[in-house]
């Protein structure tokens, strides 16, 4: 029986949203074709996660644990996926979208004589190739894409956060402890640093609430309501392309479709004219709130509630209403 | 260092664009060097000019993107090929990769440039599938880009901040936008391109693709929405409101 494996990411010592979501998604193509759904985590503590794989419906979950996961170099992920990969024999493969996961995908899928497709908005298996709805052209238009790998190879796909709804269908897995030593000869390269980013306490990816700042946010005062907007509904802050090449905002937090893609349930579009690039970035969250003083500005088309006023004026009575909300 | 940057020709996503029949309908003759390999050059041209070296640009489209390649050597790259395929040949990212794979093996480049996605897929696969093929280290998604002696120092936008990477060389590296803002060739580059050589070599023999575009789509609208009216007070009040009813607070 054919096998699809869901790679399950984990950030901050807990796995992601947009993995389960992902799992989900196996689990439901699992069942339509009568495949076995198994996950596979890389961790330095990978067995700690089978459980919550389990619980999201992996009948088995390849635990990769090396302190070389902890890190961010390509080698070590490319070798673990691969011995997994070979153990498990997966037809599918399926990651959820994120800047560690497009580092490997190509070359994961040329490591596995596989095919790849990245970032898709939607997918399931027909016929044994996998059949995939991805955006192009600067997400203007959906290209519907279809991949087939050769005999023995995977299709490897990453999704993009949103696409899909998390739902649990617990089941007690089987934990496969795969022992993994990363061979240094075949590292060759180095990590210096990571420079985290400062920012909000909350993982833009994975947030419940987001809070973007666009060009309207002009000053340290409107940095001030955004943190305090973001503060009073625990959101993460996210930024416009222009706002982050102001400086005012880091780039770790530019939404957009060369930048993170966010699905909260609620998106406070602060200031942001709603370019395209940028909607092809959140157009996932399940609620969008959108505060402009021009009321032609486009993310009016795509926001849920639309507030065409001066942010200024707007955020102040909006953070005193939420605090009331918060306090009874 | 002697770089290669391998560059795409793409539509210029910013010109009016169609659907008709599952096919995207666009002027021709709108196109233009993808914008993150314009980076990649640009960073090229940058480090060699301070370090020494000169810059390759390598190119496969058909024979309209030699305007392209003439594009790269006007912003000071030494040297084109273009690897001239068919109007309507069929590539996917691993085609594509296989073909600079081949094309590169037995250069010796010490780093081979690239931007991290074309304007036109959006895949964003080639880059590390071409650093698999010829087998380099290789890091994505670069930001900033400096040399050392034998190395490359990377900083790549990660999933919680900056990573700074050394590679040592040969290696691969795909570069974001947000790396530079590339050169508009002036006039003297302009003529200087002219005298340089495009090495033009037709491709026989493509290798084959495993995806397929079945067709294009428009992109799935959003329900449409409701603007709130009224003084600010009052519209904080209906959103907070709308929000509590949600049950998303």
């Amino acid at each position: 029986m054919p096998t699809i494996l869901s790679y399950v990411a984990v950030s901050g010592g807990k796995p992601t949203r947009a993995s389960f979501e992902v799992l989900t998604r196996c689990r439901q193509i699992a069942e339509a074709q009568g495949w076995d759904l198994a996950a596979v985590v890389l961790a330095p503590d990978a067995e700690t996660f089978a459980e919550a794989a389990g619980r999201y419906g992996a009948a088995t979950v390849y635990a990769v644990s090396s302190p070389d996961f902890d890190h961010a170099l390509n080698p070590p992920v490319l070798a673990a996926l691969t011995t997994v990969i070979e153990l498990a024999q997966p037809a599918v493969v399926a990651f959820p979208s994120s800047e560690g996961v497009k580092d490997v995908l190509g070359a994961l899928a040329v490591r596995t004589g596989g095919a790849a497709l990245a970032d898709v908005a939607e997918f399931d298996v027909s016929d044994g190739a996998v059949e995939a709805l991805r955006p192009v052209m600067a997400a203007k238009f959906m290209a519907r894409t279809r991949a087939e790998a050769g005999d023995g190879s995977p299709v490897l796909v990453s999704v993009r956060s949103g696409s899909y709804t998390d739902e649990e269908a617990p089941v007690q897995p089987t934990v496969e402890t795969v022992v993994f030593e990363s061979d240094a000869s075949t590292v060759r390269q180095t990590l210096r640093e990571v420079v985290a980013a400062a920012g909000g306490a909350v993982d833009l990816s994975d947030a419940r609430v987001v809070v973007a700042a666009g060009r309207g946010v002009k000053d340290d005062e409107g940095k001030r309501l955004v943190e305090e907007l973001a503060e009073v509904t625990g959101a993460a802050i996210g930024a416009s392309r222009a706002v982050v090449e102001s400086g005012m905002f880091p780039a770790t937090a530019q939404i957009g479709q060369t930048g993170k893609v966010v699905s909260p349930d609620v998106y406070f579009a602060v200031g942001v004219s709603g370019a395209i690039q940028h909607v092809a970035g959140m157009t996932n969250s399940r609620i969008i709130v959108a505060i402009n003083s021009n009321p032609d500005a486009p993310i009016f088309d795509v926001a849920t509630y639309g507030i065409v006023g001066d942010l200024y004026k707007v955020l102040p009575p909006l953070i005193e209403e939420l605090k009331k909300a918060n306090a009874a | 260092m002697k770089f290669c940057v391998c560059i795409k020709q793409v539509p210029d996503v910013s010109a009016p664009i169609q659907i008709r029949g599952g096919e995207l309908v666009m002027d021709a003759g709108r196109a233009v060097l993808n914008a993150y390999d314009a980076s990649a050059v640009e960073e090229a041209l940058v480090l060699t000019a301070a370090h020494g070296g000169e810059v390759d640009v390598l190119l496969i489209g058909p024979e309209k993107a030699a305007e392209t390649v003439r594009k790269a050597l006007a912003m000071g790259a030494a040297r084109g090929t273009h690897l001239v395929v068919a109007d309507d040949a069929e590539l996917d990212s691993g085609a594509v990769s296989a073909l600079l794979a081949r094309h590169l093996d037995g250069h010796a480049y010490d780093v081979i440039a690239t931007g991290k996605q074309a304007q036109d897929t959006d895949a964003g696969l080639a880059g590390s599938m071409l650093a698999e093929r010829l087998g380099l280290p290789y890091a994505t998604n670069a930001v900033g880009l400096a040399a050392e002696d034998g190395t490359l120092v990377v900083t790549r936008q990660g999933d919680a901040g900056q990573e700074i990477i050394a590679l040592p060389t040969p290696c691969l590296v795909t570069c974001s936008n947000d790396m530079n803002d590339p050169r508009i060739p002036n006039l003297k580059g302009i003529m200087a391109a002219k005298k340089k050589t495009i090495d033009t070599q037709p491709v026989a023999d493509l290798p084959a693709a495993s995806v397929r575009v079945l067709r294009y789509e428009p992109v799935p609208s959003r329900e449409p929405g409701q603007k709130l009216d009224g003084e600010p007070t009052e519209q904080a009040a209906a959103v907070v409101r709308k929000l509590h009813d949600a049950s998303v607070l």
